[in-house]
C-alpha cells in the first residue's frame, strides 16, 4: 500500500512530438510542491528554458490535480492548468489557469496526480486515459469541429463516464483567448492555444479507482461534516441575501439567495428553495442561484432556473442550468445552457444596451447565445476584458477606423447597437477562426490588440473603466472592493490574480463590527479590513491579510480546493460567532494524505509554491526589478473622477506614496527585498528552493 | 416452536419438506419469519434462496439531483475509507453527463448534456426471488437484520462477478482492491448517501415493490445452475 | 400554596410552548394570543375579568422570559408587546415582523436606517419589495412622498444608479457621495468583479 493517502501516486508524461507516453511517481518527485500549480511550477522552472513561445513545441502543459481532488472534501473539483501563457504581453511569463467539471476527479480515479505533455503531434490527436491505458488517438476527424461535437464523439468511443478536455476551433487556431472545456461548462482560460499548437484536440479520462483516505474513515467522516458545517453559499458568502427566520444579518449583495418564495421556476415541476437554515446540511445546493444573482433582482432570474449544478463533490452548485423558450425558435440554439459568472453574461457583456432593458429578456438571451458560441468555439473573455476592449474601440472609432470598409460593411453594426443578440453570430466565430482584421485582433489579447492597433497600453492604464492592470490583463478584486490588499494582489502575477480569499472574506456579509473582530483573530488587528469606500491608510495587518490571500490561494491552487469558495474563516453559524475555521486546509490535508501538517507548515509549502512563481517570473523576464518592472499598478488606481482626495469617504482610489508602503510592507512581510520586490537567497532557502536561488544567483538575479 | 437454525440444512431435510415446513408454520413465503436465509432442502439437494423483505429503500428524485456526486463519495469514503465512485453502491456518474442512454444520445437525452436531467440508480432491494441472490453460485447474497438489505457476505464471495450480470438495473458493484462484490446495504439504517446529498434528491423509505416501476438498464446476462432453477418447483409446483 | 406554585409553573411552561411554537411557525405573539390559548387549554378560566388576567400573565410572562434565556419580548410602537423564542426567529426578524403590523413608513425608515448604519449600505427599492417586506412599488412610491412632507424623515433620502436602480439610505449615517458610491458598487460594481 502506498505510504500516503490522498495523491494517486502517478504524473502522466506524452511527448507528442516522439509519442513516448511514460509515468513519474508523484510523491517521490513533487510531494514537496502537494499537487496543482505546484507541480506545473515544478515542471517549468526544470524543463521549459526562459524564452520558449508558448506555442513552441519545447512548452510543456501540465494539469495537475491536488491530494484532496476527488475525495468527499467540499469544493474540491478544480483542475489546475500551468503553462506559458499565449495573452501574457509583451512577452509571455508562467501562469496558471483553472478549471472545474469532472476533469479532477476524473484523472484521479484513472490514478494520476497530474498530466504532462510536451511537444506537437504530426497531425490532431487526442489523450485517452482509461486507467492505466493511456493512448493517442487520431483526431483529424475531430479537428475543425466544436467543443461539443468532439466532446460527444470522443464519449461515444471512450464511455459516457469520461471527463472530456476539449478546446474548439479557437485553439485550434491559436486564438490566444481560447479555452479548453470539459464537462460542458467549465472552462480554463488561456490554454487553448497551447494545446491547439501542439495538435492536441482534447485529453478524455475515465477511472474506475479511487482515492485512498489515509486517515480513520470514522474520523474523515466528522471532518468532512465539520467542514460542510462551516458552508456558506457560493464566495462563501454566510449571510442570507433576504432576512430569513434564523438569521440576524441579512445582506441584499450576498449570493445566498435562497428564501420561502424563491423558486427554480424552470424545473418542472419548480422547486420551492425555502429558508435554508445553515444547520441543515442537506439544502446547501439551494443557497446559491447565480441566474438569480447575475440576471438581475426579483423574479428575473428565478424564473428560467432548472437547477444547479457544477463540480464534482461540491455542494455550492454555482453552475446554475438555466431554460430560456425562447431562444430555440430565435436563434436556432438549445433552449438549455449552464455556466456562471463570466461565463454566463459572455454574450450580453458585449452590448452597451438592449430593446427591453439592461434586466430584461433580450439581455437574458443574449447570456444563451454567447454561452452557446463560446463555449462551443472555445474564446476566452479574459474575465470580461475582452468585451471591456471591444466596447472602448467600438465607442472611440477606433473600431470602425481599423476595419477596412469592406470588412466594416460585413457587420451588422444596428444590430450590435440595438442590442440584438444574433448579432453574436457574426463576430464569435471569426474571433475563433481568425476571420478579418477584427477577429484577428480582438482574438489576441489586450497587450497584442493594443500594440496591433498601435495604442498606447497607458490609455488602457488611466481609464478605470477599462479595468485593465497590466501584461494584457485585467484587474481581478483590486482596490474597488479591498483597498491597498486589493492592489497588493493583483501585482503578483502575470495574468488577472485570481485571487478570492480576501474578497469571499470582505464580501461575505456579516455586519463590518463582526468582520473586524475576526479580522482581529485571523491578522492580528482589526484595522486588517476596511468598509469598502472608507478605506485608511496602509498598516502591516494589511499586509499580513495579503499575504495570507496569497498563500491560500495558491495552497487552494495545489491541493485541489476552490479559491472561489475558501478559505472559510468565516461561517454562517452564531454559536460559533460567525466563526469559520483557518485550519480547514490543514486538517483536510494530513488526514487525507497521512502528512501531518498544521496550518503554518502547510501555509509554507504554499509560501515555497509562490515563491517558485516568483523566481520563474524573474527568471523569463530576466530582471530582478520586481517593483519597478513587474509589479506595477496602472494610473486609474489612483484617480478619483470627482477627485475626492483619498481616504474620504466615497472613494476607492489609492493614494501613491501610501501604496508604496504597501508594497514595502508586504515585501517584509514576504522577507523579500523592499528596493527590487525580489526574493532574497535567505527568502528561497528558508522555502526550500536552495537550487532555486543558486539558478538565479548565477543570473545575477538575486537581490 | 424452537427457533429454526436457518443454516442446519441436513436436520431440516430430515424433518419435513420445504413445502409441509411452509404449510405447517402456515404462514406465506412473503411473511416468514425465521431470520437470515431459510435453506430448505426439498425434493432437490440445491438450497433455495427465500429473502425477507427489506425493511427500506433509497429513493432518488432526478428533478432535485444536482450532479454533485457526494452520494458516491459518502458511499465509498465513509464505509470504504477510499473515494471511489466506480463502486458506489448508488450510481450517478454512469447517467451524469447523457443520461441513461449514454453518450449515443448527445445532446437530446438527459443529463448535462441533454435536458439536465440526472438521475442516480438505486438498488431496489429486490424481494423474492433476488437476482443477485439467486446468481450467486456461493449464496453469498445475505439478508441483514435490521433493514434486512441485500448485502454481500464477503467472506462467501468468490468474485466471480456473475452477481454483476444478474442485476437488470446494473446495480451489484465490485471492488476491484478486495477482489469482492458489494451493493448497497443501507448503511445498516443510516444511509450515508442520503445524509449527504445537498439537496435532499434521496429519502429512505419504508420498502416498497419498485421492480416494475424502474425501467431496466440491461437484459441480465447471468447464469443460475438448474438445481437452483428447480427448486422453485419446491414451492410453487402445484 | 404548594398546588398553586405547581399549576402556576405549568402554566409557565405552557406559556413558553405557545410562543415557541408560533415564532416556528414564523410569527409574533402577544399576550392577547397567548391568553387565549391558555383558556382554551383549561389552564385559565374563562372570561376571566380581563384586566386581572392580563396582570396575572404579565407577571407569569416575564418570569418565563427570565428564566427561559430562548423567550424574548419586544414592544411594538403601540406599546403592547410581542413575544417569541430566539430559537425560531432572530432578534432582528422579529423585529421586522413587528414593523410589518405597523406602517410601512416606519418600516422603511428603520431598515434603511439600520443598513445605513451597521453593514453600512443604502438599501434598494428592490430589497423592501422582496421577502419578507413585502411592499409593492406604489406602497414604497406614497411612503416615499409622505416622507417628503413629513417630520422626522429628513435623513431619509435617494439615489439612483447607472443602472436605473433606486436606492434609499440615511443621510444621518451615510453622506451622499459615500451612499452613490455603495449604491453603484451594490448595483454595477460587484456584477462586473464576479
Amino acid at each position: 500500500m502506498a505510504k500516503y493517502g490522498g495523491w494517486a501516486g502517478k504524473v502522466l508524461r506524452v511527448d507528442l512530438s516522439t509519442g513516448r507516453i511514460w509515468t513519474e511517481d508523484t510523491v517521490e518527485k513533487y510531494k514537496d510542491y502537494l499537487g496543482g500549480t505546484g507541480i506545473g511550477y515544478r515542471v517549468i522552472w526544470d524543463e521549459v528554458p526562459a524564452s520558449t513561445h508558448p506555442f513552441d513545441p519545447a512548452n510543456k502543459i501540465i494539469f495537475a490535480v491536488g491530494p484532496l481532488a476527488g475525495t468527499g472534501a467540499p469544493c474540491n473539483g478544480r483542475t489546475a492548468i500551468t503553462t506559458l501563457w499565449p495573452t501574457c504581453w509583451p512577452q509571455p511569463l508562467v501562469a496558471t489557469g483553472h478549471m472545474g467539471g469532472q476533469f479532477a476527479a476524473e484523472l484521479k480515479y484513472a490514478g494520476y496526480d497530474a498530466i504532462v505533455v510536451e511537444g506537437k503531434a504530426e497531425h490532431p490527436v487526442w489523450l485517452s486515459i482509461v486507467d492505466k491505458q493511456v493512448q493517442i488517438k487520431d483526431a483529424r476527424h475531430l479537428w475543425g469541429q466544436g467543443i461539443r461535437r468532439a466532446t460527444i464523439q470522443i464519449s461515444e468511443e471512450i464511455g459516457p463516464e469520461a471527463a472530456v478536455a476539449a478546446i474548439g476551433q479557437a485553439g485550434e487556431n491559436l486564438v490566444p483567448l481560447s479555452v479548453v472545456i470539459n464537462s460542458f461548462s467549465h472552462s480554463a482560460g488561456g490554454a487553448g492555444g497551447v494545446m491547439g499548437s501542439k495538435n492536441l484536440k482534447a485529453i478524455a479520462v475515465h477511472g474506475t479507482g479511487g482515492v485512498r483516505i489515509f486517515g480513520d474513515k470514522a474520523e474523515w467522516e466528522k471532518l468532512i461534516q465539520y467542514h460542510l458545517s462551516l458552508l456558506g453559499a457560493n464566495n462563501q458568502h454566510v449571510v442570507p441575501g433576504s432576512p430569513q427566520p434564523w438569521a440576524e444579518h441579512y445582506n441584499p449583495a450576498s449570493r445566498w439567495v435562497a428564501s420561502r418564495g424563491r423558486k427554480w421556476e424552470a424545473s418542472t415541476p419548480a422547486v420551492e428553495t425555502g429558508t435554508c437554515e445553515p444547520h441543515n446540511l442537506n439544502r446547501i445546493a439551494y443557497r446559491t442561484n447565480n441566474l438569480a444573482y447575475f440576471l438581475g433582482p426579483g423574479d428575473i432570474g428565478w424564473k428560467y432556473t432548472v437547477r444547479g449544478n457544477g463540480c464534482t463533490g461540491c455542494p455550492i452548485r454555482c453552475h446554475n442550468v438555466l431554460k430560456v423558450p425562447s431562444v430555440s425558435a430565435k436563434y436556432g440554439i438549445p433552449e438549455v445552457g449552464q455556466n456562471t459568472c463570466a461565463g454566463l453574461f459572455f454574450g450580453r457583456a458585449f452590448f452597451q444596451n438592449f430593446p427591453d432593458g439592461p434586466k430584461g429578456l433580450t439581455a437574458i438571451e443574449s447570456c444563451m447565445v454567447g454561452m452557446h458560441l463560446a463555449d462551443d468555439l472555445g474564446i476566452w473573455c479574459n474575465y470580461s476584458q475582452l468585451q471591456r476592449d471591444f466596447i472602448k474601440l467600438y465607442n472611440n472609432g477606433t473600431i470602425k477606423s481599423k476595419l477596412g470598409e469592406k470588412e466594416s460593411k460585413s457587420y451588422s453594426w444596428d444590430k450590435y447597437e440595438k442590442g440584438d443578440p444574433s448579432f453574436l453570430f457574426e463576430l464569435l466565430p471569426r474571433i475563433a477562426m481568425k476571420e478579418g482584421e477584427l477577429g484577428t485582433a480582438l482574438g489576441l489579447g489586450t497587450g497584442y490588440l493594443l500594440e496591433r492597433w498601435s495604442i498606447p497600453e497607458e490609455e488602457w492604464k488611466k481609464d478605470s473603466k477599462t479595468c485593465y492592470w497590466k501584461l494584457g490583463h485585467p484587474r481581478h478584486h483590486t482596490s474597488d472592493e479591498a483597498g491597498q490588499c486589493g492592489v497588493i494582489l493583483n501585482t503578483q502575477f502575470n495574468r488577472d490574480a485570481q485571487c478570492h480569499s480576501h474578497t469571499n472574506f470582505t464580501r461575505n456579509g456579516l455586519p463590518f463590527e463582526i468582520q473586524k473582530q475576526l479580522a482581529a483573530e485571523l491578522w492580528g488587528s482589526p484595522d486588517a479590513v476596511d468598509v469598502i469606500g472608507a478605506f485608511k491608510p496602509m498598516n502591516v495587518y494589511k499586509a499580513r491579510f495579503a499575504k495570507w490571500s496569497l498563500m491560500r490561494k495558491e495552497l487552494h491552487d495545489a491541493l485541489s480546493l476552490c479559491n472561489y469558495m475558501g478559505p472559510w474563516v468565516a461561517s454562517p453559524l452564531k454559536e460559533r460567532g460567525y466563526r469559520g475555521d483557518d485550519s480547514i486546509e490543514s486538517m483536510l490535508y494530513s488526514l487525507a494524505t497521512g502528512d501531518r501538517k498544521d496550518r503554518q507548515e502547510l501555509d509554507q509549502v504554499a509560501e515555497r509554491i509562490f515563491l517558485l512563481h516568483r523566481a520563474l517570473t524573474i527568471r523569463d523576464m530576466g530582471t530582478k526589478e520586481m517593483r519597478t518592472q513587474h509589479d506595477t499598478i496602472p494610473e486609474w488606481v489612483f484617480l478619483d473622477p470627482a477627485g475626492k482626495p483619498p481616504f474620504t469617504q466615497g472613494t476607492v482610489h489609492m493614494d501613491r506614496n501610501d501604496i508604496q508602503l504597501a508594497m514595502d510592507m508586504y515585501y517584509d512581510e514576504m522577507g523579500w527585498d523592499r528596493a527590487t520586490g525580489a526574493p532574497t537567497a535567505a527568502a528561497y532557502r528558508r522555502a526550500g528552493l536552495r537550487e532555486v536561488a543558486e539558478e538565479l544567483g548565477k543570473r545575477g538575479l538575486l537581490p | 416452536m424452537t427457533p429454526f437454525s436457518p443454516l442446519d440444512s441436513t436436520r431440516l431435510s430430515q424433518i419435513l419438506s420445504r413445502r409441509q415446513f411452509l404449510k405447517l408454520s402456515g404462514v406465506s413465503i412473503v411473511g416468514i419469519s425465521v431470520l437470515g436465509v431459510l435453506l430448505c432442502k426439498g425434493e432437490t439437494n440445491a438450497p433455495l434462496i427465500i429473502m425477507e423483505q427489506a425493511q427500506g429503500i433509497i429513493i432518488a428524485d432526478p428533478t432535485l439531483c444536482v450532479a454533485c456526486r457526494r452520494c458516491e463519495l459518502a458511499c465509498t469514503e465513509f464505509n470504504d475509507g477510499k473515494a471511489s465512485p466506480a463502486m458506489s453502491r448508488i450510481k450517478v456518474n454512469r447517467n451524469l453527463n447523457f443520461g441513461p442512454k449514454g453518450a449515443y444520445a448527445g445532446q437530446h437525452g438527459q443529463g448535462t448534456w441533454g435536458n439536465e436531467l440526472v438521475t442516480p440508480d438505486f438498488c431496489l432491494q429486490c424481494a423474492h426471488p433476488v437476482p443477485c441472490a439467486n446468481a450467486c453460485p456461493n449464496d453469498a447474497i445475505v439478508v441483514k437484520p435490521p433493514t434486512n438489505a441485500r448485502v454481500v457476505d464477503v467472506e462467501k464471495c468468490i468474485g466471480c462477478r456473475m452477481c454483476q450480470r444478474s442485476c437488470p438495473w446494473e446495480m451489484m458493484s465490485f471492488d476491484s482492491e478486495a477482489g469482492k462484490a458489494t451493493k448497497c446495504f443501507l448503511c445498516d439504517g443510516k444511509p450515508k448517501c442520503v445524509e449527504a446529498c445537498p439537496a435532499e434528491a434521496l429519502i429512505y423509505l419504508a420498502w416498497r415493490d419498485l421492480t416494475d416501476k424502474v425501467p431496466i438498464r440491461v437484459a441480465p446476462t447471468s447464469v443460475i445452475s438448474p438445481e437452483k432453477a428447480a427448486t422453485c418447483n419446491e414451492c410453487h409446483k402445484k | 400554596m404548594k398546588e398553586e406554585a405547581h399549576a402556576w409553573e405549568e402554566t409557565r411552561q405552557v406559556a413558553a410552548s405557545i410562543i415557541r411554537k408560533r415564532s416556528e411557525a414564523g410569527h409574533l405573539t402577544s399576550r392577547r394570543e397567548i391568553l387565549q390559548e391558555l383558556i382554551e387549554q383549561n389552564l385559565l378560566p374563562p372570561c376571566p375579568d380581563e384586566p386581572v388576567a392580563d396582570a396575572d400573565l404579565q407577571s407569569l410572562l416575564k418570569a418565563a422570559t427570565e428564566e427561559n434565556e430562548d423567550l424574548k419580548e419586544l414592544l411594538g410602537q403601540d406599546g403592547v408587546p410581542r413575544y417569541f423564542s430566539v430559537e425560531f426567529l432572530s432578534e432582528t426578524y422579529a423585529r421586522i415582523l413587528l414593523h410589518k403590523e405597523g406602517d410601512p413608513l416606519d418600516m422603511i425608515a428603520e431598515i434603511v436606517r439600520e443598513n445605513s448604519a451597521k453593514y453600512p449600505r443604502p438599501t434598494s427599492l428592490e430589497t423592501l419589495q422582496g421577502p419578507p417586506f413585502d411592499l409593492t412599488a406604489d406602497q414604497i412610491q406614497d411612503c416615499l412622498e409622505q416622507m417628503q412632507g413629513q417630520a422626522g424623515y429628513e435623513d431619509i433620502a435617494q439615489i439612483r444608479t447607472s443602472a436605473g436602480t433606486v436606492f434609499l439610505y440615511s443621510a444621518t449615517h451615510l453622506d451622499p457621495a459615500y451612499a452613490s458610491m455603495l449604491a453603484e458598487w451594490l448595483d454595477v460594481g460587484q456584477f462586473n468583479s464576479p
